[in-house]
């Protein structure tokens, strides 16, 4: 499945906003890790790649109970960066399309599948669920024509894929790198990203049934 | 345009699939004052320099081409092995290990090396001559147009990998040197994923 795409989980980040204390990829989602969860669903895909800088020992011996093939990515900027540049640096010397993975996003396992079959460039996006949201506004056949901070159909989430001599070294936000090559192709899916407590408690609901990460 | 790259790769837990000086200590049967220094030095606890010359003055008495002989059978990770020999102009050893010592090693990995040497008298070694500092051969492939891959595990690679374009630590023999972390593009604990890096890279 999907083999010859990158995927970049960007774990580098402190949660300041969600407040436990720890990088997001650690917190503890109905008894795994978040990382823990992700990299189920990615257990077929070769190239793995996982940005780190926050607790990066504490990430990769977490990642490393599971899969030993990662390859850990320092963002040793992390404090005055955002996820634009642990993008760019897990992309930049990735596959030849990558698809860019933030740590604290779970998405519902058949839309994952659809994610890694999906050829070519495309933005993901889903029902608006987030206390603070970038949203998305669509256009025909459902494209992604733009982004915004204030209002639109849907709510950002990511996971997006791009090719990755089209990224740019940013110190600004994933959306931020994309925004030059509106309109792309769009991917409505099921995700939920944890960026605050209550995120946090709407998560672990709403992941409970999601039989294959399970597995 | 993009730089040509060069990728320089540490010999020992690196590109050996086991340290090399301990295999003589073992070999010789003086394991207990080998080991010690060996693992005080990859914790970054003794000077690389000091810590060599210690080793040095220690095996020097041995007779060199027995070492070179048991050093050219040491086992090597074979997809790294294949790498380096299927890149061989891209791929350079630097290892602070002999020259006199590795020189059968090297010669069977199949690229261009460099090392530390020593004045070499009846089978002995009489006289170090050159300690490797590994940052000048990360410079001088620089100066000369190169994008540096550097690939190391210990200590003693921190100043070539700080002086690198691109340092991968690697963790396949012993956890990476803490030092090197900070300096690190890239941790790695896998072989197989390291190829796979390595070959993105080129």
């Amino acid at each position: 499945m999907s083999s010859a795409k990158s995927i970049v989980i960007s774990c580098a980040g402190i949660g300041s906003r969600l407040g436990l204390g720890q990088t997001k990829a650690l917190i503890n989602i109905n008894g795994k890790s978040l990382i823990a969860w992700q990299l189920a669903a990615f257990k077929d895909v070769e190239d793995v790649r996982v940005v780190v800088g926050y607790q990066a020992n504490d990430v990769i011996k977490e990642v490393s109970r599971y899969r030993k093939d990662v390859i850990f990515v320092y963002n040793h900027r992390y404090f005055e960066t955002k996820t634009g540049a642990s993008f760019y640096l897990g992309a930049r010397h990735a596959n030849e399309y990558v698809i860019e993975w933030d740590g604290d996003l779970l998405v519902h396992p058949d839309d994952v599948r659809k994610i890694l079959s999906t050829e070519g460039e495309f933005i993901c996006y889903a029902d608006k669920a987030s206390d603070e949201a970038v949203f998305v506004n669509t256009g025909k056949d459902g494209c992604v024509e733009s982004f915004s901070r204030e209002a639109g159909d849907y709510e950002w989430t990511g996971p997006a894929c791009i090719r990755k001599d089209r990224l740019q070294y940013s110190s600004g936000n994933v959306f931020n790198q994309l925004e030059p090559y509106l309109p792309m192709p769009g991917l409505k899916i099921r995700a939920y990203d944890v960026d605050t407590y209550d995120d946090y408690l709407r998560v672990i609901e709403q992941t409970k049934g999601w039989r294959i990460y399970n597995n | 345009m993009q730089k040509p790259i060069k990728f320089i790769f540490d010999l020992d837990g690196t590109v050996t699939a086991e340290e090399t000086l301990p295999l003589i200590a073992k070999h010789f049967h003086i394991q207990v004052e080998i080991d010690s220094i060996t693992k005080e030095t990859i914790q970054g606890n003794i000077p690389f320099v000091e810590s060599f010359i210690k080793r040095v003055q220690i095996l020097g008495e041995l007779p060199v081409s027995e070492i070179s002989s048991l050093l050219g059978k040491v086992n090597l990770y074979p997809q790294l092995y294949r790498f380096i020999q299927e890149n061989s102009t891209y791929c350079i050893i630097a290892s602070g290990n002999l020259f006199c010592w590795v020189d059968k090693l090297t010669e069977k990995i199949g690229c261009s090396a460099f090392c530390s040497e020593a004045v070499v008298e009846n089978d002995k070694i009489v006289k170090l001559t050159k300690i490797l500092r590994k940052e000048l051969v990360v410079e001088e492939f620089q100066r000369n147009g190169y994008e540096v891959v550097y690939i190391g595990d210990g200590n003693n690679d921190l100043e070539a990998m700080r002086t690198a374009d691109i340092a991968i630590a690697v963790g396949m023999t012993h956890y990476p040197s803490k030092s090197l972390l900070p300096v690190s593009d890239y941790v790695i604990f896998n072989e197989k994923a390291l190829c796979r890096q390595l070959n993105q890279l080129l």
